[in-house]
């Protein structure tokens, strides 16, 4: 069985995928985050609230999310806060 | 001996030296956990860096406040108070996972009901200090503290024996202990005897400094 993700690498995968599919949509987003509708929606929450990730809307009035600086730094650092996590044992 | 005796007659000047050496480590490394914490929101980092604030403002008003200004021996008793706190909150890093719940829905870490409770036991092993005119209270809580922890880190290291920053981690932990029965030693029973001080000074630069390299390693700067 596969272990339960921890919640930096939810934050990472969801990150990762809207880095890879530039406006992606909310419901190719929650296939490609593989979480359940809840938790998709309190993570997302999360990292609009964080700033992480914005909202846009298309030009066919569809919603859709990009990551804004922070959330390109958060991916840039976050093998730094893993290490940091696994190194110190915290 | 010779070497001791020029110890024990700059005995002030070495202790602002070594105040600020380890002021300037905690200092970096409140800072770089800070900012890794802003990132992640990863409570551990936060209990981590808050260690490392307090120790800092134990060192502060213990080594350079207090070396000049010392009204009522208050830096003595602001350096126990925060150094107790520092060491309750490395402690609480490793173990955070256990008490997340109680901490839920608090944004700060420095008023949540855990933080409260640092302060009132920290707060009492000083009063009980200062009633029996003693540091035994500061020296239990601190050989408690650094024996669980490097129990933790020892259980850590175990987990991932190839890796050599866990085993790092622990040889810090036991040295802090090291130093800390050492300390009560040399403070409770050998009237205060400046050899083994002096080799407890040694061994704290030693611990802070292991810190600063394992955070410049593992922030890659």
């Amino acid at each position: 069985m596969a272990r339960k993700r921890e919640r930096l690498e939810v934050i990472r995968d969801v990150l990762k995928a809207i880095q890879t599919n530039r406006n992606i949509k909310p419901t190719r987003l929650l296939y490609a985050s593989n979480l359940s509708p809840q938790m998709f929606k309190d993570y997302i929450n999360e990292l609009i609230e964080k700033k992480f990730i914005q909202i846009d809307i298309d030009n066919k009035e569809k919603k859709t999310f990009s990551l804004t600086k922070k959330g390109y730094e958060f991916l840039q650092e976050y093998r730094v806060i893993e290490s940091f996590v696994d190194n110190f044992g915290l | 001996m010779e070497a001791l005796s020029i110890l024990v007659q700059n005995k002030e000047l070495i202790k602002v030296f070594f105040g600020a050496i380890v002021l300037l480590i905690c200092l970096i490394i409140t800072l770089k956990s800070d900012r890794l914490f802003r990132l992640s929101s990863h409570q551990g980092i936060r209990h981590f860096r808050n260690a490392f604030f307090f120790y800092g403002l134990a060192f502060l008003s213990r080594y350079i406040i207090g070396s000049y200004y010392n009204p009522y021996n208050l830096s003595i008793l602001l350096f126990e108070f925060f150094l107790i706190i520092g060491g309750f909150f490395l402690l609480h890093s490793l173990l955070w996972r256990r008490f997340r719940h109680i901490e839920k829905g608090y944004s700060s870490s420095l008023l949540s009901p855990i933080t409260f409770l640092f302060y009132i036991m920290a707060l009492v092993l000083v009063l009980l200090d200062l009633t029996w005119k003693a540091y035994f209270f500061m020296f239990l809580s601190q050989i408690v503290i650094f024996l669980a922890a490097s129990v933790i880190s020892y259980k850590n290291f175990r987990k991932k024996p190839g890796k050599f920053f866990p085993k790092f981690y622990f040889v810090a932990m036991l040295l802090s202990l090291v130093a800390w029965i050492l300390n009560a030693l040399a403070a409770l029973m050998l009237n205060w005897n400046k050899g083994i001080l002096s080799g407890v000074y040694l061994i704290n630069v030693i611990v802070f400094l292991l810190f600063w390299i394992g955070i410049m390693k593992v922030t890659k700067q």
